[in-house]
C-alpha cells in the first residue's frame, strides 16, 4: 500500500486504503484518525514501523513507488498442478549470504526439520541431538582463523550472523551434536569476504587534507550534509568530520 | 574554465507483468503509466531537441522484461485501449471542469492533449513499438543504449551460482542484440548491486563498462586516486563508473531534491480517488477499485492535505531555476576538482530510474530538456562510452567494493526479514535447473519446451522487483504470488522430468502466460557448457 507522503493523501484515499486493509470503523474516522490508525496498523504488521514514513528518508528506487492499486482485491490463479512450496528441502545444506559488511544471513535445511526427530527420512531417531552453527572467521591479511558456535534448535532454519571485523573471510558449518559427545559436520557453506577499505586506517589523512576530502568524500555527501547511507561510511564520516557529518 | 562532464544514465525497467487471461489487469497499468507518462514524453522531448540541432548525449538502459512488454502485441493493443479510455475521461473532465472547477480546466485540457498526442505518436509514428524511436536516436548519435540483467536480478545474492549470473548477463546481452542489432558496450547493474568478481562474467560477454554505487570507491581496498570522480578499470580491464551521490541527490532525494519543490505537481492527489464513484467508475478497475487516472490538479504545497491548485506556468519557471542550479552546482564542483586532479577530467555520473522522469516527477522531463538546452558552454553531456573514447588520461586500476544503491548501501533491502524466506527456494530452483540442464542436455520437441519454460520461470523468480516490493510493502500480495508461482512452476517441471514426464496442459498454459525470452535455450544453465 502507498505510504509515502501519507500526510498529503486525501481523506478519500485514506478511507480507501483503510477499507482495503480491512480496518474496522474506517467510515467513522476523520482524517487525522485515519492517518493514525493506518500508521498503527502498519506498525503492528511489521513491528518495525513504516519504512518510508511521511515522505522522508531515503528510498532506493522510484520504480517501486509505482501505483499499488489492488489492495486486497483478487489475484491471478496459479497454473494447474503446481501445489505449494515446501517449507524446506530434503537435503542437508547451509548457505551464507552477505547482507552488509557487518551482518550475513544463513539459512539451512535438514531432513529432520521437515519430518520431525523421530520420523526422519533416514529412519534414525534424532531426538536427543542438538545443533550448532559454527562460524569461522579468517583474517585475510594473516590467515588466522577463529571459530564460535551458535546453538540452534532443530526447528530453526535461518540465523542472522554478526560479522565482527572487516578484512575477513567468513563461513559457517551446520553441526549435529550427538548425545555421546560426538559431533558431525552436516553441511558447510561457501565463504563470504569483507574487505578492509584502504582509508579505514588512514582516516586522519583524509581529515587533515582538504583536497583529499574533496576527492574522496564530497561525492558522498548531499548539499545539506547527509552522508550516503552506509554503515561503514558513516563510521568513517563521523571520524573524518569529527562529528560534523552524520 | 572547462565544462563539467556529466553522464546522465537512465535505467528503464519494469517487472514482466502480462496477464492476457484477464480482460484488464491492475498491475499492467505500471507499464501503461510508464509509456504514457515517461517513455513517450521522453522520446518527444529528445526528438524535439534533435530536430532543433542541439548537441547532447544521454544513456538509456532497456531491461529485457521491458523490451519484451514493449514489443508484445497483446500489451500494445491494451495500451491503445488505455489511451483511448484516458482520452474519453479527459473529454469528460474538460467539460466537468468548465462547469464545476474552472481553476483546473487548463490542466484537464493539458492532460487530454497529452493523451491524444501519445495515441497519435504511438500508433502512427512508432507503429506501436517505441523502441524504434530510441533506436533512431541511437543511430543519430544522441543516445547510447545499454542492457542489464535478464530479469533485473540483484546479482550479489547469486554470487554462489555463477551459472545463474551468467544466464542473467548472457540473456541480457542477447535480448539487446536481437532488439537493437548490435552488442551493448555498457551494462546497468540492477540496483547498482556489485560484488568483487562480477566483472569477470561481464567481460566474458563483451561488456566494456558498468556502473557502481558511489561508495564503492571510498570503501575499496585500493586507493582510488580520483575518488568517485572518474571511472576506474577493474583488474580485468572492464571500466566501472561510480555514481555521484551528491549530484544525483539534487534530483533523487525525496527530502531535498528538486522534485519535492512545493510548486511541482502532487503525485498522490488524483481524481481516481477524489471524485465520486459514480463518475469515476468506468475509468477505474472492477469492481470498484480506485486507481490513479493521471488527472491530477494539485501542487505539492507541503506536508498537508490543504493543497493549492497546480499552476503549470509557475512550475515551468521553477524548472528553469532548477536547471540553472544544477549547472551551477556541477560546474562549481568541477572547477574545484580540476584544481586538485592534475589535468585529469572529472566525470559526474548520474544514474536514475527512467520512470522518475514524467511519471513520478511530472516536470522531470521538462527539467531534463532545460538542462540540455542550457548546457551549451556550461556542461558537456557525455555517455560513458564517449568519455572512455575521448578521455586522454589512462584509467587507474581499482577494485570496487561490494555495494548497491539500496537502503544501507548493501543488500539489506533485498535480504530483509520480510523477504529472506524466498532465497532458499530461488537458490534451490537454480540448482534444480542446473541439474536438469546437465542431466537432460540438448533435448528436442516437448521436453525442450518444458525445460525452456523452467528456465524462464527460474529467471523470472530472480527479479529484484519482487523482494523489493515485499520489503517496501507496496504491492506485496502480487509480488508474493509472482515469486511463489514461478518457483512452484520450476518444482513441477523438476518433479515431472525426474519421472520422465511432460505435463502438456501446464506447458501450454505456462508458455502462453510467460512469453518472455521466446528463443531461450535452457542449456544456458548447463554448467558443463562454459
Amino acid at each position: 500500500m502507498i505510504l509515502i507522503n501519507i500526510d498529503s493523501l486525501s481523506t478519500n484515499e485514506l478511507q480507501h486504503i483503510a477499507q482495503m486493509e480491512g480496518l474496522k470503523g474506517w467510515k467513522t474516522l476523520d482524517r487525522d484518525e485515519l492517518i493514525s490508525a493506518l500508521e498503527d496498523w502498519f506498525e503492528e504488521m511489521d513491528e518495525g514501523g513504516i519504512p518510508v514514513g511521511n515522505g522522508h528518508g531515503t528510498y532506493g528506487r522510484y520504480t517501486n513507488n509505482l501505483t499499488n492499486h489492488r489492495g486486497k482485491a483478487a489475484h491471478f490463479k496459479d497454473l494447474p498442478r503446481t501445489g505449494e512450496l515446501p517449507p524446506s528441502y530434503y537435503d542437508s545444506t547451509i548457505h551464507l549470504l552477505l547482507r552488509d559488511p557487518q551482518w550475513a544471513y544463513a539459512y539451512w535445511s535438514l531432513p529432520e526439520t521437515i519430518q520431525g526427530n523421530k520420523t526422519s527420512f533416514d529412519d534414525e531417531d534424532h531426538s536427543g541431538e542438538s545443533y550448532v552453527i559454527r562460524v569461522h572467521q579468517t583474517e585475510l591479511a594473516t590467515g588466522t582463523t577463529t571459530s564460535s558456535d551458535i546453538a540452534v534448535e532443530v526447528k530453526d532454519q535461518e540465523w542472522n550472523i554478526h560479522l565482527p571485523a572487516l578484512g575477513c573471510s567468513y563461513s559457517v558449518e551446520l553441526c549435529r551434536l550427538h548425545p555421546d559427545g560426538n559431533e558431525e559436520v552436516v553441511a558447510r557453506s561457501a565463504s563470504v569476504e569483507t574487505y578492509l577499505p584502504y582509508w579505514a586506517d588512514r582516516i586522519e589523512e583524509l581529515a587533515m587534507d582538504r583536497d583529499l576530502f574533496l576527492l574522496h568524500f564530497s561525492s558522498l555527501v548531499t548539499k545539506t550534509g547527509e552522508v550516503a547511507e552506509n554503515v561503514v561510511l558513516k563510521d568513517l564520516a563521523l571520524t573524518v568530520s569529527k562529528g560534523v557529518l552524520s | 574554465m572547462s565544462n563539467a562532464n556529466v553522464a546522465f544514465v537512465l535505467n528503464a525497467h519494469l517487472p514482466f507483468v502480462r496477464h492476457p487471461e484477464y480482460p484488464r489487469f491492475l498491475e499492467e497499468d505500471w507499464l501503461f503509466e510508464s509509456i504514457s507518462e515517461s517513455y513517450l514524453p521522453l522520446l518527444r522531448m529528445l526528438n524535439r531537441l534533435k530536430e532543433e540541432g542541439l548537441s547532447f548525449q544521454l544513456t538509456i538502459s532497456f531491461s529485457p522484461p521491458l523490451i519484451a512488454m514493449l514489443t508484445d502485441n497483446a500489451l500494445q493493443n491494451r495500451f491503445v485501449h488505455y489511451l483511448q479510455q484516458h482520452i474519453e475521461l479527459g473529454q469528460k473532465e474538460v467539460q466537468r471542469c468548465k462547469d464545476e472547477q474552472p481553476q483546473f480546466l487548463e490542466m484537464a485540457q493539458h492532460y487530454l492533449d497529452g493523451y491524444i498526442r501519445n495515441l497519435h505518436e504511438y500508433e502512427d509514428l512508432y507503429r506501436m513499438n517505441i523502441l524504434d524511436g530510441f533506436k533512431a536516436l541511437e543511430q543519430s548519435g544522441h543516445l547510447e543504449l545499454i542492457t542489464t540483467a535478464a530479469t533485473h536480478a540483484y546479482l550479489p545474492l547469486y554470487e554462489e551460482y555463477p551459472q545463474a549470473i551468467n544466464a542473467q548477463i548472457e540473456l541480457g546481452v542477447q535480448s539487446f542484440l536481437t532488439t537493437f542489432g548490435h552488442p551493448p558496450k555498457g551494462f546497468w547493474l540492477p540496483e547498482c548491486g556489485y560484488y568483487p568478481g562480477l566483472e569477470e562474467h561481464l567481460k566474458y560477454h563483451g561488456i566494456k563498462w558498468f556502473q557502481v554505487a558511489s561508495q564503492s570507491m571510498l570503501l575499496s581496498p585500493d586507493k582510488a586516486t580520483y575518488g568517485g570522480y572518474r571511472p576506474v578499470r577493474c583488474p580485468n580491464g572492464v571500466a566501472a563508473f561510480p555514481r555521484d551521490y551528491q549530484a544525483t541527490s539534487l534530483v533523487w532525494s525525496n527530502t531535498t531534491g528538486y522534485p519535492t519543490d512545493n510548486v511541482y505537481r502532487e503525485f498522490y492527489r488524483d481524481i481516481g480517488y477524489d471524485l465520486s464513484m459514480n463518475y469515476i467508475r468506468p475509468y477505474i478497475h472492477e469492481p470498484e477499485v480506485r486507481v490513479f487516472t493521471g488527472y491530477k490538479y494539485w501542487a505539492i504545497t507541503g506536508d498537508t492535505d490543504q493543497k493549492v491548485p497546480y499552476v503549470r506556468a509557475q512550475a515551468m519557471e521553477r524548472v528553469k531555476e532548477h536547471a540553472k542550479n544544477f549547472h551551477y552546482v556541477v560546474n562549481n564542483r568541477n572547477h574545484r576538482l580540476r584544481a586538485t586532479m592534475g589535468g585529469a577530467q572529472p566525470l559526474f555520473f548520474l544514474g536514475f530510474d527512467a520512470e522518475l522522469f514524467g511519471h513520478w516527477w511530472y516536470e522531470g522531463i521538462d527539467w531534463l530538456e532545460e538542462v540540455i538546452r542550457t548546457s551549451k558552454d556550461r556542461t558537456k553531456l557525455v555517455t560513458p562510452s564517449s568519455f572512455l573514447a575521448e578521455d586522454a588520461t589512462p584509467l587507474q586500476t581499482v577494485r570496487p567494493a561490494f555495494s548497491s544503491w539500496g537502503q544501507g548501501g548493501y543488500s539489506a533491502a533485498w535480504l530483509d526479514g520480510s523477504n529472506t524466506e524466498y532465497y532458499r527456494h530461488i537458490h534451490k530452483a537454480i540448482t534444480r535447473m542446473e541439474e536438469l540442464a546437465t542431466r537432460f542436455p540438448d533435448q528436442t520437441s516437448l521436453k525442450q519446451r518444458f525445460l525452456n519454460q523452467a528456465a524462464r520461470e527460474v529467471l523470472l523468480a530472480m527479479s529484484s522487483d519482487w523482494p523489493f516490493i515485499i520489503y517496501c510493502r507496496t504491492s506485496v500480495e502480487y509480488a508474493k504470488k509472482r515469486i511463489e508461482g514461478h518457483l512452484k512452476n520450476v518444482n513441477l517441471v523438476y518433479d515431472d522430468m525426474c519421472k520422465n514426464a511432460v505435463d502438456t496442459e501446464w506447458l501450454v498454459k505456462a508458455e502462453k502466460r510467460h512469453t518472455i525470452f521466446g528463443d531461450i535455450d535452457y542449456n544456458i544453465f548447463n554448467s558443463e557448457r562454459i
